[in-house]
């Protein structure tokens, strides 16, 4: 069973976060001070920890390279208020996994812990064929392929398509597709996201794959159909 | 300056120069006065015949420097100094007064003359050389121009010391000036202050500066704080209102107001820590600014092409600035969205990225309906908003946002006159590529 780490003050946000990763199938530990939380974090082996910024102790970005230095390999997942643009660039170059700003939504959560969680286990899927029945990917070449026949994408259609396909079967949020295929981290208001992703989707629907189906209120799923269908 | 002095000093040697001459004339005149009264008494006793001795006698000793001439009545020479009577000069008077005398000159010396005519047409001339006057006062005037050269020349020198310890510090101050100017907020004089009008010049720029630096770090500790009590209540909120079965479309209602309200509050505090960090260079690195526009006109372009917008974006590529790639993409993200927004189907919106002069020139245009005139000149203050788009979602914060990023990068916002539409130019200032 993975083991997650929370590292957080308010017991509101923690109780959260424990439901979240539970409905996962985690263990969870809590820690509501930064000393402790590093502690925990280089004395055990968590698959995840989960942390929050200010704290009493301190930030919980300038910790996460003493819980590196500790011999953890914890992917850290940064829960904070401080939620702007910046504050978010700043935990990612710093080292963060991921960065998620309060307050969240519980389905943003867990579509990061998932993925975080998928992390450790996917990299196999690091060679060059992703193929999901129909549907294959060549991630060299950059081509996708519905049925043997070429499907042509653009650029961020295709980077798009990859992050789904790393991400196959869970929800993906918009939030994680703006940081995460086209890098920005502010939350731009409109949905510009669902145009692209509708496109996509088209695309791949007239070429005969229904790969992408909405998550209402959440994200997207891509699920691809078995082969047959 | 220098020359004040000069011509004061200059004035005071002229009147100490006439003082002197008219002493040493004037001493002259009594020798001359004394001469005559010594012959007065030898005429008073023997007439002509004391005088002839007496000129003979004082002619043997000759110095040169007295001349003395008795004639007869014929203009034959009875006694003298010198054989004949001076060619420019004529007796005048009668007796042995020493009133009046006259100066003539010859053979480049200058005499103090006395010239009568005695009882019974006796011509007499008793004269004293100027000779020694001339000398003194030309010495004393060698001397009084070479002073005066030496004096401008010290106070030409002294000025320019003076000067140079002047503009010294008072560059010190500039060039400190200048650097807080350019985002230094930290910057500080090194070295001990002096105890004059400078130091005290200098203590109170550094507690400005102190001050100023102060503000900006309670700007930054300030918008953190704020994030993290707004935030952590909503939060809460938000984690409550999950749990809430069975009135979806409420609560959906309910989280996109609190995502609105989030994204205001971000958007102050990106602006006003944009503002705040305006005109420093810290935190900004080299960034592809073609690359920039390139992604964020490749996420909205489908979005205006839905709506039934026209769109064309013309970025020259490997365009580069010293930037911030999210405020950038923030800035980008939020003219075409209200371009967007506000734009009906069938209307043009392009984005244009070149090279102007010696910075790079941003224009995103459309041909919507654009600011009303009355609304241009507070266009980027916070909360402004038209009368007509009150009904549209927004905060009136995208263009205040817009201006603060510029600000943040040096670059200048321009609102060009246009004949339909609204178009906003930013024009970057490139990076230098030397390095």
């Amino acid at each position: 069973m993975d083991r997650i780490l929370i590292i957080e003050d308010d017991p509101e946000t923690a109780a959260a976060v424990r439901a979240e990763a539970e409905a996962l199938g985690c263990a969870t530990d809590h820690r509501d001070t930064l000393a402790a939380g590093i502690e925990a974090a280089t004395g055990d082996s968590y698959k995840v920890i989960v942390l929050d910024r200010m704290l009493p102790g301190g930030d919980g970005v300038d910790a996460m390279a003493r819980i590196r230095a500790g011999g953890s390999t914890a992917l850290i997942l940064i829960l904070s208020a401080l939620g702007r643009a910046a504050n978010r660039v700043e935990g990612l170059e710093r080292g963060a996994d991921d960065y998620l700003p309060k307050p969240f939504e519980p389905e943003e959560l867990r579509a990061r812990l998932r993925a975080l969680l998928r992390r450790g286990t996917i990299q196999v899927l690091d060679n060059d064929l992703l193929a999901f029945g129909d549907l294959e990917i060549r991630l060299k070449a950059r081509t996708v392929h519905v049925r043997r026949a070429h499907v042509p994408t653009s650029p961020k259609e295709f980077e798009l398509l990859t992050f789904f396909a790393r991400n196959a079967g869970q929800v993906v949020t918009r939030m994680q597709l703006l940081e995460n295929v086209w890098n920005l981290h502010f939350d731009p208001g409109t949905n510009v996201v669902d145009v692209h992703v509708g496109r996509l989707r088209r695309k791949l629907e007239e070429a005969g794959a229904t790969a992408i189906q909405t998550a209402r209120g959440e994200g997207y799923i891509f699920a691809p159909l078995p082969a047959s269908a | 300056m220098a020359l004040a002095v000069a011509i004061l000093s200059l004035s005071a040697m002229v009147l100490q120069y006439r003082l002197v001459e008219s002493r040493l004339m004037s001493a002259q005149q009594d020798l001359l006065a004394a001469d005559l009264n010594g012959l007065a008494a030898l005429y008073d006793q023997r007439r002509i015949i004391a005088l002839r001795q007496a000129i003979d006698y004082r002619a043997t000793a000759a110095t040169g420097e007295e001349m003395l001439l008795l004639l007869d009545r014929n203009g034959a020479t009875l006694a003298g100094t010198r054989p004949e009577w001076p060619a420019n000069l004529a007796p005048a008077g009668e007796g042995f007064t020493s009133e009046n005398p006259t100066t003539f000159t010859e053979g480049g010396t200058r005499w103090l003359a006395v010239a009568r005519t005695l009882p019974g047409g006796f011509p007499l001339l008793v004269a004293r050389s100027l000779q020694p006057v001339d000398d003194t006062l030309a010495a004393l005037r060698r001397g009084m121009f070479a002073l005066l050269g030496a004096l401008l020349v010290a106070g030409a020198l002294v000025g320019w010391l003076a000067a140079r310890s002047v503009m010294t510090r008072i560059n010190r101050i500039n060039t400190l000036a200048d650097r807080v100017a350019e985002g230094q907020l930290d910057a500080r004089l090194p070295g001990i202050r002096t105890a004059d009008e400078f130091g005290l010049l200098e203590t109170h720029v550094h507690a400005m500066l102190d001050r100023i630096e102060n503000l900006n770090r309670a700007t930054h500790r300030l918008s953190d704080t704020i994030a993290h009590e707004l935030r952590t209540p909503l939060n809460r909120m938000l984690q409550k209102l999950s749990r809430i079965e069975g009135q979806d479309d409420l609560t959906a209602d309910l989280k996109s107001e609190m995502r609105q309200a989030i994204r205001m509050f971000d958007s102050l505090l990106d602006i006003s820590r944009a503002e705040a960090d305006a005109g420093t260079g810290g935190g900004l690195v080299p960034v592809d600014l073609s690359a920039v526009a390139t992604e964020v006109w490749d996420l909205y372009d489908p979005l205006a092409e839905d709506k039934g917008l026209l769109t064309k974006a013309q970025i020259t590529p490997d365009l580069h600035i010293l930037g911030d790639r999210n405020l950038i993409a923030q800035v980008l993200s939020n003219l075409l969205d209200n371009a967007i927004k506000y734009c009906a189907p069938g209307d043009r919106l392009t984005l244009d990225l070149a090279p102007d002069a010696d910075r790079i020139l941003m224009r995103v245009a459309d041909t919507g309906p654009g600011l009303p005139d009355d609304l241009k000149p507070e266009a980027f203050d916070r909360f402004t908003r038209a009368e007509r788009d009150r009904s549209t979602p927004g905060h009136g914060l995208g263009l205040a946002l817009v201006r603060a990023i510029a600000a943040r990068h040096g670059a200048r916002l321009t609102l060009p006159p246009t004949t339909r539409g609204f178009t906003l130019e930013i024009r970057w200032p490139r990076l230098q590529q030397s390095d």
